[in-house]
């Protein structure tokens, strides 16, 4: 396996950050565009990277920690570039990228090598459906909170009457920020429902329970009960706006101190622990 | 026998709209105006008409300026019907360098009465298409106006100066769009009759409000203006229920103390389920108390706020001119170093070159037969190409200056003859990029 894909989806995911952080301004969406070039250069780096390694492994290569990291920065790469193009939502891209960034270079620290391929009992094609699912939950999630922190920028310089210049028209509206973040909560709380199921089938189908009470499970279904929680708030007490995306960032905090906290600790089946 | 673009006329700074009004054309009266106008004044060689809210100009080509302007503000004066004394001190008149600046300051808003606005580039772009349709455009206009589109198109891409709102009408719409997705499906409340808070309803109404409640002491004044704007009037003894409804809130009342405070709209804040709202406060003394901007997703802006952020637009626009006058100059420069380059001792030049450079090319493609003959008869072969090409020369440069000295439009015929022994020039070469979006700014 080899490291040079890792550093070369960082180096992409580095300049399109680079690219946003200056193109911030209304006269500059050039530099904006050459950012999302950059965004989905790297994404396309990690997709080749994922299928030369999934050739190797037989499968999902996600047998590590930081073997899967790549395969979460492609998906927050990937739900980054469609919010950028199919909402109009170029602000994004300075959390998106940076994120993609971080992540690609904690892969590159913590290495994509070890074990490879997963002990025999657990090669399933339930590997891709549970991961693929959870992933997809957790990179909505990522990208709720960083919509919201946009939102809480943005909120504050209106409140604080110091709006951005008025006709930038790529900075897109407290509403739209607010349904955006909506939507990703919406599906992502889908995904991790799918995930958990998809888990307990894939536990139940292995070792003959659902549900084994490991941290990483436990974890989950704190954070799924959060995020219910966030999405019954907004749609019985309407709670919306500004307090709806503190809220987002403050459960996904939860989410990832769980997540990184347990994937660190190499605990349980999901900590890579399966012996 | 220098030809230069020549521009005379009134705009807004130099002519109230008084005299603008009783000088302007309308669309379809242009053309036959540049057809009277070219038997009127024929020492203007080529012309177009500008005639906007903003501004009445001709713009042409002449030898002899004061000649041409005379001429033309003659016809003017008659075309019109008004005595040529009353509008004369306020004409302005450019030649050469200036004309073309001038143009190019007009193409790029920055002449306009709202510098930045729009409009003018598709203006522009029917005044040069009627001069073309009334065969009064020529070689020079052609290239003046093409340089004017991508000057503005450059100015529009590399500035932000149409960009930002200016009036407080414009502010409120665009503070508007910053919390609002979209206004149809919002509803506005106006609250008092004033002026200003009028206008900004109309201006929002514009924007695709499809709601608007209008409220006032008097009921029966808020019947005329909810009528005038397309609006419901609602009784302001029980306007309550309706503040419920309203998304954005305007208040222009007279008021000793505010009509909505901290502990009569928190009820109602709760009752919308904490949906974002946007309160404008016209009023002086205020309508809204300023607290109501700490509630959560309620946003209020009061005329001096609305005023501050119109005033950090003009100033960014200010910015934003400075840049575009530096693009206007350094066209400006490519487009004199053009001018300079036309006429007949260039063109000439410029043909002998390339006819002496297709010999050498016939010579070279022969280079090995060439070598294959006897050297006198080498000689011979050189003199008879050499007689031919320098015969040739000698009857167009000899037809090309005779015309040039008996003629007035030897520079049409050098261009005319350029093109044809010298293949197409520079001038058509940036005309398709100028035409790409002709329509986007009007």
């Amino acid at each position: 396996m080899n490291p040079i894909w890792i550093a070369i989806a960082l180096a992409c995911y580095a300049v399109s950050s680079g690219c946003f952080f200056f193109g911030r301004g209304p006269d500059r969406s050039r530099i904006a565009n050459w950012g999302t070039a950059m965004l989905a250069a790297g994404a396309a780096v990690n997709v080749l990277d994922l299928i030369a390694r999934g050739l190797q492994a037989g499968n999902l290569p996600v047998a590590t920690f930081g073997q899967s990291l790549p395969f979460l920065a492609m998906l927050v790469a990937v739900i980054g570039l469609v919010l950028i193009v199919r909402r109009g939502l170029p602000a994004i891209g300075i959390f998106v990228a940076p994120v993609a960034a971080v992540a690609s270079a904690a892969a590159a620290i913590l290495g994509t090598r070890g074990r490879l391929v997963l002990p025999a009992p657990l090669r399933s094609g339930w590997l891709p459906v549970h991961v693929t699912l959870a992933f997809l939950g957790y990179a909505m999630f990522l990208l709720a909170a960083g919509v919201s922190l946009l939102y809480l920028t943005y909120e504050a310089r209106l409140k604080a009457k110091r709006p951005l210049p008025a006709a930038s028209e790529r900075v897109p509206s407290l509403e739209t920020l607010d349904r955006i973040n909506y939507h990703l909560l919406g599906w992502g709380f889908v995904m991790l429902s799918l995930a958990i199921v998809s888990g307990a089938i894939w536990a139940d189908a292995t070792w003959g329970r659902f549900w084994s009470w490991e941290p990483q499970e436990s974890w989950s279904l704190v954070t799924w009960l959060l995020y219910a929680a966030l999405l019954e708030s907004r749609l019985t007490v309407g709670w919306r706006g500004k307090r709806a995306a503190a809220l987002t960032i403050a459960v996904f905090t939860v989410l990832a101190g769980s997540f990184l906290g347990l994937s660190l600790m190499h605990s349980g089946h999901h900590g890579g622990n399966f012996d | 026998m220098d030809h230069r673009l020549v521009i005379l006329g009134v705009n807004h700074r130099t002519a109230p709209v008084k005299v603008r009004e009783r000088l302007a054309y309308a669309e379809d009266e242009i053309v036959p105006a540049l057809s009277r106008l070219k038997l009127a004044a024929p020492a203007m060689l080529e012309a177009a008409l500008i005639s906007t809210c903003n501004r009445v100009e001709i713009v042409g080509v002449a030898t002899d300026f004061p000649a041409a302007a005379e001429a033309a503000l003659g016809f003017l004066a008659g075309d019109r019907g008004v005595a040529a004394e009353s509008f004369a001190p306020a004409v302005y008149r450019f030649a050469g360098r200036d004309a073309a600046r001038h143009l190019f300051r007009v193409g790029a808003s920055l002449d306009s009465m709202v510098v930045g606005e729009p409009q003018i580039f598709g203006q522009l772009k029917l005044a040069y298409a009627q001069a073309v349709e009334a065969g009064a455009a020529g070689l020079i206009l052609h290239r003046a106006f093409h340089r004017t589109f991508s000057v503005a198109k450059r100015v529009r891409r590399a500035t932000l100066i149409g960009h930002g709102a200016v009036s407080i009408g414009s502010v409120a719409v665009a503070l508007a769009a910053q919390i609002f997705d979209t206004l149809a499906d919002k509803t506005i409340l106006l609250m008092g009759a004033g002026q200003v808070a009028e206008l900004v309803a109309r201006q929002l109404k514009r924007r695709g409000v499809e709601a608007l409640l209008v409220t006032n002491r008097t009921f029966d004044r808020a019947v005329a203006i909810a009528r005038e704007l397309g609006g419901t009037a609602v009784p302001f003894d029980n306007y309550r229920p309706y503040l419920k409804l309203a998304e954005v809130v305007i208040g222009s009342m007279s008021v000793e103390r505010p009509l909505l405070t901290a502990e009569n709209f928190e009820p109602i804040v709760r009752e919308r389920h904490y949906r974002p709202m946007f309160l404008i406060d016209l009023g002086v003394p205020r309508n809204f108390d300023e607290r109501l901007n700490s509630f959560e997703n309620v946003y209020l802006y009061d005329i001096d706020d609305l005023g501050q952020v119109a005033h950090q637009t003009r100033s960014s626009r200010e910015r934003e001119a400075e840049k575009a006058e530096a693009i206007v100059n350094q066209e400006l420069e490519a487009f004199d170093r053009w001018l300079g380059e036309l006429g007949l001792v260039p063109a000439i030049k410029e043909i002998r070159l390339s006819i002496e450079q297709l010999r050498d090319y016939e010579l070279s493609r022969h280079r090995a037969w060439l070598a294959g003959l006897a050297p006198g008869e080498q000689v011979r072969v050189e003199a008879l190409t050499r007689g031919l090409v320098n015969k040739l020369l000698h009857r167009v440069l000899a037809g090309l200056r005779s015309n040039g000295q008996v003629v007035g439009d030897g520079l049409y015929t050098a261009e005319l003859a350029r093109r044809l022994l010298c293949g197409e020039p520079e001038l058509d070469a940036e005309s398709d990029e100028d035409d790409d979006d002709s329509d986007d700014s009007i």
